[in-house]
């Protein structure tokens, strides 16, 4: 194996293949604060990409409630039992990544999800993470808590289906870091499907090959942000391109929200695969199983993003989440707008920081009747 | 008595019938070559025992052996070669699925005959080799099963497919265009996606994870289960060059679906001495 560097883990690494990083790479942001589950996301993806025969049971894109949701069935939690635990030391992972603790034989820790494992999308959905009966939820804070975790392929900088393919069906694009499956070249063998540790590609047994997320790429290549995130009623998602820590731009929305602001962070980064779907932890739920998911920086991003309405420019970035169908490589704020705009500075969309609130009298004394605020 | 001595005369008759095991894999003259691994010709071709190995030399590993021997026959008409493959194997797999592997086997010749062989795993750069490749998934396909998801789950829940839809404008052929947009594989002419009209697959490489489609050497496929043992016919074209009393290599692969075996998951032979003998 190679020696690579992962930011994310602050060290360097065991990989299949020398550290080779995109010209540019693709990246998102996920805001679990606002995410209700409403699988519009799930739907636009569904209808868009894998609604053939032998595509039944494949979710490119699902929405599942945390702590008991997971689309396989515990795909997060076989893996970390797998991995026994974590470690930590301050912001450098001392623990073993999947590359790391492979099994003699193997070029990745994985394991392959049975068919049964596919039959459960919504298990514990709406699930929280404990009883709220004897009154238990008339008090504030709620003692109980859940959210909801929507996941497309993380387009990792180190991907763990690409080193499992012992055919070199997989590849990262170079132009753009988005990891796509040969369909000409693959030839079903499932080692990708038992590496992904998020078990974001699928077999289709109509084909007999393997699928997974494509980033919409065709979309992606018109500057326009892909199916789940321009659907998004939530307005929970931001595509953009990310950039090394020490390359980070202020006015580039990704590094601002991911290596600036650290608000953002990756999905299980223990594995080792550098993902690039970031999220903004849910401030609701417990530190310590935000830090499972999110890492070591769990804590001070709950503080950062229950701080923004005190940071204008983090608020103003935050505005721009679902404004516009384009990607946004660049924002900057104007007093009281959020300025979303290309890599040329050419504006994208203006969206003000606080709408203006119109109070509407309930009696219209113009047509002399009495409104109601029922739709 | 009389029973007995009629009980010796039909074992004495097998045996004529069958020759006993040889050290290398005997390609014996035929008219016409068989279509079944049933067919009687069978009993006319030698059996070679070939001992396997698991494939330990590239990740991933196979670790545990499973299937330990196959045992194979060889028939030519001078145009093409016909192998009979026939292992053990006390689960039938030939249902796709996740985490569900076919049984498989396969035969690899070299390209060309030569002194110098190439690596018995896969081949190597500059010396192809030639595979010929047969799935149980791919024979039960052949053989009349439907395989999409109602087929393979009779109970399966599904809502709509978009192709479907009558009010789709253009007739079939819109609707086929549609539906083959959902199948990239297929849209690729990935062969591996069918649809299919043989079990088997011609294929070439020139080392591990190379495997790709090759010129179509005729192949030709029929699996059969039963009594716990795969016995499967795989033809395809005679190699070039291997004229009579002529020596090329063959090397066996055999895949344990209910092992998980798939891909550089298998066990294998090294090359075997493949003969062809005239009449």
């Amino acid at each position: 194996m190679a020696r690579v560097y992962n930011w994310q883990l602050g060290r360097e690494m065991a990989y299949w293949y020398p550290e080779a990083r995109p010209r540019r790479q693709f990246a998102a942001v996920f805001d679990t604060n606002k995410c209700i589950a409403c699988q519009t996301c799930t739907l636009a993806c569904k209808t868009t990409w894998t609604s053939g025969k032998g595509q039944e049971y494949m979710l490119w894109n699902n929405v599942e409630t945390k702590p008991y949701g997971s689309y396989p069935l515990a795909y997060d939690l076989r893996l970390l039992e797998m991995l026994n635990g974590q470690q930590w030391n301050g912001s450098r992972y001392t623990g073993q990544t999947i590359f790391e603790s492979a099994p003699a034989g193997e070029r990745v820790l994985g394991w392959r999800p049975e068919e049964q494992d596919f039959a459960y999308p919504n298990v514990g959905e709406d699930d929280c993470a404990g009883e709220v009966d004897g009154g238990k939820y008339l008090s504030l804070p709620h003692l109980n808590w859940f959210f909801y975790l929507a996941r497309i392929c993380n387009h990792c900088t180190y991907p763990a289906c690409l080193a499992s393919c012992p055919r070199g069906s997989i590849y990262k694009r170079p132009e753009d870091g988005i990891v796509l499956v040969d369909q000409g070249r693959c030839r079903g063998y499932q080692e990708c499907v038992k590496g992904c540790p998020y078990k974001k590609v699928f077999f289709n047994p109509l084909t007999g090959t393997s699928e997974k997320c494509i980033a919409c790429f065709p979309k992606i290549e018109q500057g326009i942000q892909p199916q789940c995130f321009v659907n998004c009623i939530g307005k929970i998602r931001l595509a953009g391109w990310i950039s090394k820590p020490e390359q980070a731009r202020a006015d580039n929305p990704m590094d601002y929200l991911v290596h600036i602001k650290k608000v953002a962070l990756p999905l299980f980064p223990q594995f080792g695969l550098e993902p690039n779907v970031y999220y903004i932890p849910p401030i609701h739920a417990p530190v310590s199983f935000n830090q499972q998911l999110f890492g070591p920086g769990a804590g001070e991003a709950m503080k950062t993003y229950r701080n923004a309405m005190h940071d204008p420019d983090l608020a103003s970035l935050l505005c721009l989440f679902g404004s516009t169908e384009l990607v946004v490589p660049r924002f900057r704020r104007q007093g009281d707008l959020a300025i979303g705009s290309d890599e040329k500075g050419a504006e994208i969309v203006r969206v003000p920081l606080r709408e203006p609130v119109h109070v509407r009298p309930a009696f219209d004394a113009k047509n002399q009747l009495v409104r109601i605020n029922c739709p | 008595m009389r029973h007995t001595v009629l009980i010796a005369l039909l074992l004495a008759g097998g045996c004529a019938r069958a020759p006993k095991p040889v050290s290398e894999v005997v390609a014996v003259s035929a008219i016409r070559l068989p279509a079944s691994p049933a067919d009687a010709a069978w009993d006319r071709a030698p059996e070679h025992i070939a001992r396997m190995v698991p494939q330990d030399l590239v990740e991933p590993r196979l670790l545990t052996p499973s299937t330990p021997e196959v045992r194979v026959r060889a028939l030519t008409d001078g145009a093409e070669i016909c192998f009979r493959l026939e292992w053990e194997d006390a689960t039938r797999s030939d249902t796709p699925g996740p985490s569900k592997m076919a049984d498989a086997c396969a035969v690899q010749i070299p390209e060309k005959i030569e002194k110098d062989l190439p690596e018995p795993q896969m081949g190597q750069d500059g010396k192809r080799v030639q595979v010929t490749y047969w799935r149980a998934d791919w024979q039960a396909t052949v053989d009349g099963r439907g395989d999409t998801i109602r087929d393979l789950y009779p109970n399966a829940s599904i809502d709509h497919y978009p192709y479907d839809a009558k009010t789709i404008e253009g007739g079939d052929r819109a609707r086929q265009e549609m539906a083959l947009r959902y199948a990239p594989a297929r849209a690729l002419g990935n062969l591996r996606a069918g649809p299919r009209s043989q079990p088997v697959e011609d294929l070439i490489a020139t080392g591990p994870g190379t495997l790709s489609p090759g010129p179509s050497l005729g192949a030709k496929g029929k699996g059969v289960y039963g009594r716990q043992r795969w016995s499967v016919l795989i033809s395809r074209k005679l190699p070039d060059g291997l004229g009579v009393n002529q020596r090329t290599h063959v090397a066996l692969a055999v895949w344990e679906g209910s092992q998980h075996e798939t891909g550089a998951r298998k066990m294998r032979t090294g090359w075997i001495p493949l003969v062809r003998r005239g009449e």
